[in-house]
């Protein structure tokens, strides 16, 4: 069986927050089945819109910044163009026109929802039918695997893990978030403090 | 016309010649320029310049275009390089790729490179344990490779002056396996590491010690720091995208611009080499023949002392295609010993479990080091069917988890709210010393050219059941001390991973007493072309455990004081 293998970093932080699988996508596996050249994505402002409306869904603005403040739609873009494979490239692609055959944009903001849970919920059916695997493999290092096929990853874990990646590693997302200290000149124990900020490096 | 070339040799013509700048090029150059020598330093690759040549060393993580992940494609391109754990979208511009420089693997072996000023010490993991007598014992008791030609006794001195120079931060531990140097204060162990240091002390008697690393990190800047320019670390660890404080060391931050600062350096880029120049009447090296690797021609350069840094592998390469009558398989190699007996360290086996103490505790912060665990296999007397041992790193952490099933609000609180796991992380990883053999060796393939019409090397190196054994004996050996510890839910893992991802390769141009049957005397001079000198990993007669850098800055300083002194009294 044609199986597609990825060490991946555990999520130790948010700036590193894509799961194995998505890694896998990126590249990082063995047994490849082909490096094709890939067409860019071609989609249009209906299908663009669809997109920062889910990612919107997934990390709206509150009393914070929401997805769309920090420009995450056009990272979803960027990475799948730049970083992601053939199959994902055309599972993405089917998730975007299925939503668009539903009239996604027209829906309540319920119908909205709704409708993205059972995505959630069919993707979730397909990782399994797909026989993805983690194993525990070293220090912070997960051994995962899944079964080559011809659509890539689903379209929701797509989305939703590149929504939380663009946001919490923009710079409204991360300052709005985190304790970021880019030069921490120390290491050193803590006792916890109740309602400290997560810091990020 | 006599004249101009006349004219145009004086121009090409030095004292010292340095092939490399790297690691142990560097020290050459400062050595050599420092002893008032007119010195060429040549590097194959281009220019990076410390602070100024680092693009991404400032970058904010939203500033990296795809926020640290790899361009499609470019692992793809790369099947050797990207398996370097330090190669990503930030640190990319210092590694050689697969296609620029091709070598033939006899058997698989991932030789990572870094082609620019400062080589791979711009890339390196700054680990800096001094070797001990121990090691350079090591052969002559146990029956491989040859007896090294010097003695710790020889080295520490220098030791002391490159720790000095270069700024190494560690604990002064008293132990005769990993002697002590000249330490600035030493980072932390943490309560965990800690913990298994205390544990092991009552476990073992002491003979298991759990130390904090030693490593080329400035914790608090001598004067001489200062005068590098250099500063204290701030822990960002983002080492590999080249550090602009000069927090660690590397050769663009302190050795070459405190050469470039005597006048005496002249530093050429694009500079492959091609081979060692021998002149049969004056039975010795002149000079080198470089390609500009620009224009793809040749040149000549001449000098009195040459000293070869190309990093191991690349080492062996230019000494094995630098033939002439009275060498004509490779210079100084009557022994036919040249690019034979090459070693590494076996990094692929690693051990993780979980310890459920110290739970009203996390750590802040960032250490670019871990702890420690000095060899403690075979190390007074041969106890195992198999020789030599193994030295660890180790390290304690405090995961967190968040929960990232929700959707806006919920979502956004579940990643704000992480909730730190219900035990520590431990984890070690595997330093094994290998046996340096004669069935380990590189030479030159006899049909395939390289982009400058070098022959291309021809790598043959593998694992042996020296190696296989000693991994299950690490295993072992750390399963019974996790479990002594406390440790829950251990987990082994051996990655048999090629060889050369270690980047520790060593040996080809092995020291020893006997020109039959190794290359380099005790002052790492060839032995049959005495003003030629080897002083990177290429000169190790065998391996040891730790990390080799330190070890070849302080070959390097002895020689070229040596080389210096002997020119003086005109033996060169």
């Amino acid at each position: 069986m044609n199986r597609r293998e990825a060490l991946a970093k555990a999520t130790l932080l948010l700036g590193a927050a894509l799961s194995g699988p998505t890694l896998m996508a990126m590249g990082r596996w063995e047994n490849a089945i082909g490096t094709t050249v890939r067409d860019k994505l071609n989609l249009s402002n209906l299908q663009k819109q669809i997109i920062a409306e889910v990612a919107e869904l997934i990390l709206p603005r509150t009393d914070t910044v929401g997805a769309k403040d920090v420009g995450v739609p056009a990272f979803i873009e960027m990475m799948i163009n730049d970083c992601y494979q053939s199959p994902e490239h055309r599972s993405f692609m089917a998730g975007v026109v299925e939503l668009e055959g539903m009239k996604f944009l027209d829906m309540s903001a319920t119908q909205k929802t709704d409708t993205l849970k059972q995505v959630e919920q069919k993707a979730k059916e397909q990782m399994k039918a797909y026989n993805a695997q983690t194993i525990k493999f070293g220090d912070n290092q997960d051994l995962e695997s899944m079964n080559a096929v011809k659509m890539g990853l689903p379209f929701w874990r797509l989305i939703k893990e590149l929504t939380l990646l663009g946001y919490y590693t923009s710079e409204g997302g991360t300052k709005a978030s985190f304790d970021y200290v880019p030069n921490p000149g120390k290491f050193e124990l803590t006792k916890l403090k109740p309602g400290q900020k997560t810091i990020v490096y | 016309m006599a004249n101009l070339n006349t004219d145009a040799i004086k121009s090409r013509t030095f004292d010292a010649i340095v092939i490399g700048s790297g690691m142990s090029g560097g020290w050459a150059a400062k050595e050599l320029t420092g002893k008032g020598l007119k010195t060429l330093v040549l590097e194959r690759g281009r220019e990076v310049k410390h602070v100024v040549d680092y693009p991404t060393a400032q970058l904010h993580p939203w500033e990296l275009p795809n926020r640290g992940q790899m361009r499609y494609g470019v692992n793809e391109a790369n099947p050797i390089v990207s398996k370097c754990y330090a190669f990503g979208e930030a640190t990319e511009q210092f590694f050689v790729k697969d296609a620029e420089h091709p070598y033939v693997q006899e058997k698989p072996f991932d030789w990572i490179r870094g082609y620019q000023t400062g080589g791979k010490s711009l890339l390196w993991a700054r680990q800096t344990q001094r070797w001990s007598a121990f090691d350079f014992e090591g052969p002559a008791r146990d029956g491989f490779a040859v007896d090294w030609p010097i003695r710790y006794d020889d080295l520490a001195p220098w030791y002391s002056y490159v720790e000095k120079f270069a700024g190494i931060s560690g604990n002064r531990d008293g132990l005769p396996q990993l002697p002590d140097g000249e330490f600035l204060p030493p980072h932390e162990m943490n309560c965990v590491e800690q913990y298994f240091s205390e544990s092991m002390a009552k476990a073992y008697g002491g003979a298991r010690p759990i130390i904090i690393g030693r490593c080329a990190h400035i914790t608090k800047p001598e004067p001489i720091h200062l005068e590098q320019g250099r500063s204290r670390c701030a822990q960002r660890t983002l080492c590999e995208r080249g550090c602009p404080l000069g927090g660690y060391f590397s050769s663009n931050a302190s050795t070459l611009p405190w050469a470039a600062k005597t006048g005496k350096m002249t530093l050429r880029p694009h500079s492959v080499v091609h081979s060692i120049i021998y002149d049969e009447k004056k039975q010795k090296a002149v000079g080198v023949r470089v390609i500009d690797s620009n224009t793809k021609e040749m040149e000549e350069y001449f000098a009195k002392i040459i000293f070869v840094n190309a990093a191991a592998l690349n080492t062996n390469l230019i000494l094995l295609n630098s033939t002439s009558n009275r060498f004509p398989n490779g210079l100084g190699n009557d022994s036919g010993l040249l690019g034979k007996f090459v070693a590494f360290h076996n990094y692929r086996a690693g051990i993780n479990a979980e310890y459920e103490g110290y739970l009203d505790k996390t750590t802040e912060g960032n250490r670019p080091n871990s702890a420690y665990i000095p060899r403690f296999r075979n190390l007074l007397k041969q106890e195992t069917d198999f020789l030599r041992g193994y030295a660890a790193g180790f390290g304690a952490y405090r995961g967190q988890s968040d929960n990232r099933s929700g959707w806006g609000e919920d979502l956004k609180t579940g990643i704000l709210k992480p909730k730190l796991n219900d035990h520590w992380g431990v984890g070690s990883h595997m330093m094994g010393e290998t046996i340096p053999k004669e069935s380990n060796y590189v030479a030159l393939d006899k049909d395939q050219r390289d982009p400058w019409g070098i022959p291309q090397l021809r790598i043959s190196v593998d694992y042996d059941e020296n190696d296989v054994k000693m991994t299950k004996d690490f295993f072992e050996q750390m399963t019974e001390m996790y479990t002594k510890a406390g440790f829950k839910n251990i987990r082994t893992y051996d990655s048999n991973r090629t060889p050369g991802l270690d980047i520790h390769e060593m040996g080809g141009v092995r020291m020893g007493r006997d020109p039959k049957t190794s290359l380099l005397n005790g002052w790492n001079q060839l032995h049959q072309c005495k003003n030629v000198f080897v002083t990177d990993g290429a000169c190790m007669t065998s391996t040891s455990t730790q990390n080799p850098s330190l070890t070849y800055m302080a070959f390097t300083a002895r020689a070229a004081d040596y080389a210096v002194s002997e020119l003086k009294k005109k033996n060169l």
